[in-house]
């Protein structure tokens, strides 16, 4: 039986990322995994996910265990999985914006406490 | 206006601030929506009128799934499970 361990190519069956290629990164405990698409090829962003959501397939990748995404990436060439999974394989500057878009998540959350600071103050003056 | 007295509209008994009962004309809902597989009605999708659905944003109309809308999420699961065994079943012999 196709068992899912580190490097296992499977399709995510549930959620927002349902029908998309996921590779297995980690094994997390019995039921959740860690799984990455990676986002620039598939979509499918580094994430935990519950094994019942993935469906493994016949392909595995020689990765070890925790790699990042440009590993699998390279992997995924060497497998030559690319054209037989019918992946485009993303060009150098969507991996930069990759790199960028990652960056502006980091700066996000600071932007946040700004925002609930400033809803405090009107409140109160509707009080008094 | 004989398009009141259609029975198409519902009327609603509604007490007005003054004391008195009003009889309001109100428009039926669509039906709720169904699971095209299963017929379990679909969670994230409100029941409007088309007027008022016309309004409301693409992602507040359906769930941000494949399918979302049209299929239930087991069944959507069942769906893509399906194919993807489908798609490697070949691979698997070889």
């Amino acid at each position: 039986m196709v068992t899912l361990e580190v490097g296992r190519v499977c399709v995510k069956i549930a959620g927002r990322e349902a029908g998309r290629y996921a590779v297995v990164i980690k094994k997390i405990d019995e039921n959740f995994v860690l799984v990455t698409g990676p986002k620039v090829l598939t979509g499918v962003k580094r994430r935990r996910c519950n094994v019942e959501h993935l469906q493994p397939t016949p392909y595995k990748l020689q990765i070890k265990e925790d790699a990042n995404d440009k590993e699998v990436l390279k992997a995924y060439e060497k497998a030559g999985l690319l054209t037989k999974l019918g992946l485009k394989k993303p060009s150098p500057e969507k991996i930069k914006e990759e790199k960028k878009s990652e960056k502006k998540a980091e700066k996000k959350p600071a932007t946040k406490e700004k925002k609930t600071t400033k809803e405090e103050k009107p409140k109160s003056k509707k009080k008094g | 206006m004989t398009k009141d007295r259609s029975r198409s509209r519902r009327r609603v008994k509604v007490k007005t601030p003054g004391g008195r009962v009003v009889i309001r004309l109100e428009r039926r809902k669509p039906k709720q929506a169904r699971c095209a597989r299963c017929g379990k009605p679909l969670h994230g999708v409100p029941r409007e009128l088309p007027s008022k659905m016309k309004n409301l944003p693409k992602t507040k109309k359906r769930p941000e799934r494949p399918y979302g809308g049209y299929l239930c999420s087991e069944c959507m699961r069942e769906v893509i499970k399906q194919m993807a065994v489908e798609k490697f079943s070949k691979d698997l012999e070889k």
